[in-house]
């Protein structure tokens, strides 16, 4: 049923270099709208490095990027403003600024006063932690609360996909669970389409519909995430064997 | 007594002009992480352009402070576009920039060695220098009064635009850390150019003051070490830190001179330098330890 839907966004061998270093070698993945597509992988995968040249933050060497069939601008801030928005690797809040400063920067490509602060209701709504400590240094955050900014300043832009980078990145199994559920929210309650980026591959197969397994820089599998949870080899080299 | 407070207005007029040209030279390090030794020469050009705008365009001093404040920042904005931005498209290394900044630094103050010469020169005498007495305690000059005031206003126009309005915050965020702001929608390009304006603009309303203070010459920008020292001491990349350092540095200077001798004014400030380097290596209100040239 999804196949018969247009793609929202579509990466096609996607090549990125780091000098001499391939770390992308032509990768290819689609996103349907009202999605959540994860992409598992170890370290060094290339899955940040993915993420980052969707944003633009990173030139790529080859390929394609497309959002409703329409080749993505090269620039990050061209990027957000078509809608797509990046919670990045490591949270990066800005510390030194309050959280109500943080998601006003989440909310910079868009003018107008009202439906900035009605953004904000929507995300303290989801995160009502985050409304507590409204006035506080982001660098003052616990880590959870830091990832809740992280997304819910992504969120501010308005986005029409959400990329989450390794938002499970140093926490705690019950922050971890906490964040997920709310990540389903997002999705199921506001129809967000996402794309996640994990190492923590049960809970991001547990969280997608859809997922693509990335090794050396190349998907090396595609699947219902349903499917890939009990796949034997997926099982074996990132599921810790039988559980 | 006298003498004290006479020196005491002097020394915060004198760093209040510091903090000026130390407060833009902080915002630019605190967003690209290099110091722009070509600081000194936005200044100067703010100098000469005031200075023509007066003796030759015949303008009022409004008219020529503003061309000249303007003609400052836009001359910031083009050395940034001709020779950092090609480098910080191409490496992350901050080293290369600060070597090209010398070099602009050179290429600016000898382009007007070349053009108009090296001469003094005095701005006419539209800014009053004549003496005030202050509430009959001390006396001191209009001019100190004038550029003390002035200092302030920008100071606080530059809090004031770096709080209240989007870009001010984008600023702030960018100099946390400047590629995640790129990530939440802000032209990093424009975000810089504006970063520039900004910092020429203050060392061009620098520039009119020390002209008339010291005259007017190509060698005036030297007078940015001054700057950069009252930086250093308040802690690199911190604003508070520039304006508190060069308060510090300005008063210093003024009792050096009132209580011991002029020419010992250097000797101080460099002993503040070196002090504070030994005791808080990071500056008065500096965070992290990193590499400070
Ligand atoms: N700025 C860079 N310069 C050079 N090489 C880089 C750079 N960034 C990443 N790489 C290399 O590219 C490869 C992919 O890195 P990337 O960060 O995309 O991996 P990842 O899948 O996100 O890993 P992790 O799970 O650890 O975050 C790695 O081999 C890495 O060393
Ligand atoms: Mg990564």
């Amino acid at each position: 049923m999804m196949e018969e839907k247009k793609p929202i966004l579509s990466v096609k061998d996607l090549v990125v270099n780091y000098g001499a270093i391939q770390a992308l070698k032509g990768v290819s993945l689609d996103v349907y709208p009202g999605e959540i597509v994860a992409v598992i992988g170890a370290n060094g995968a290339g899955k940040s490095t993915m993420m980052n040249a969707i944003m633009g933050a990173v030139p790529r060497a080859s390929g394609e990027i497309l959002l409703d069939s329409k080749p993505l601008p090269s620039k990050s801030f061209q990027v957000v403003k078509e809608g797509i928005s990046l919670s990045p690797e490591g949270r990066k809040v800005f510390a030194p600024l309050t959280v109500l400063e943080n998601l006003d920067m989440g909310a910079f490509p868009i003018s107008d006063r009202s439906a900035i602060e009605k953004q904000k209701e929507d995300v303290f709504e989801l995160f009502p932690r985050l409304l507590e400590r409204k006035d506080q240094y982001a660098g003052t955050l616990s880590g959870g609360e830091q990832q809740m900014l992280a997304i819910g300043r992504a969120l501010m832009a308005k986005p029409r996909v959400l990329l989450l980078d390794e938002p499970s990145l140093g926490l705690a199994p019950i922050i971890i669970n906490e964040i997920f559920k709310k990540l389903t929210e997002v999705n199921c309650q506001l129809g967000m389409t996402i794309l996640i980026v994990e190492q923590n591959a049960k809970k991001a197969l547990q969280l997608s519909h859809r997922a693509y397994v990335i090794q050396t820089g190349s998907i090396l599998m595609e699947g219902r995430s349903a499917d890939l949870l009990h796949d034997p080899e997926i099982e074996k080299a990132y599921l810790g064997g039988k559980k | 007594m006298e003498t004290f407070i006479q020196q005491f207005i002097n020394g915060l007029s004198l760093g209040s002009v510091y903090a000026l040209i130390a407060v833009g030279y902080s915002l630019v390090y605190s967003v690209l992480l290099f110091s722009n030794f070509a600081h000194g020469g936005f200044l100067v050009i703010g100098g000469y352009i005031c200075y023509f705008a007066l003796r030759s365009g015949g303008m009022n001093i409004w008219v020529a402070s503003f061309a000249a404040l303007v003609g400052a920042g836009l001359s910031a904005i083009i050395v940034e576009r001709l020779a950092y931005r090609p480098i910080r498209e191409r490496t992350p290394v901050t080293l290369y920039m600060l070597i090209a900044s010398m070099g602009m630094s050179i290429v600016i103050e000898n382009l007007f060695v070349v053009t108009i010469g090296g001469r003094f020169r005095a701005l006419p005498p539209v800014i009053p220098t004549n003496p005030v007495n202050f509430f009959g305690i001390a006396t001191t000059s209009a001019f100190d009064i004038l550029s003390l005031v002035t200092a302030v206003i920008f100071l606080v126009g530059l809090q004031l635009f770096l709080v209240k309005t989007k870009w001010g915050l984008a600023i702030r965020a960018a100099s946390y850390n400047l590629k995640t702001a790129g990530l939440m929608g802000v032209n990093v390009n424009r975000l810089i150019a504006i970063v520039f304006f900004t910092a020429g603009l203050l060392a061009g309303v620098g520039g009119i003051f020390l002209s008339v203070r010291y005259t007017l010459y190509p060698q005036l920008g030297a007078i940015t070490t001054k700057a950069f020292v009252a930086a250093v001491i308040g802690g690199l990349g911190s604003l508070p830190g520039a304006v508190i350092g060069s308060l510090i540095l300005g008063l210093a200077e003024m009792m050096t001179a009132g209580f011991i001798s002029s020419q010992f004014r250097d000797l101080v400030v460099f002993g503040i330098l070196i002090i504070t380097l030994i005791v808080r290596p990071t500056g008065l209100f500096g965070k992290s330890v990193g590499e400070k040239v």
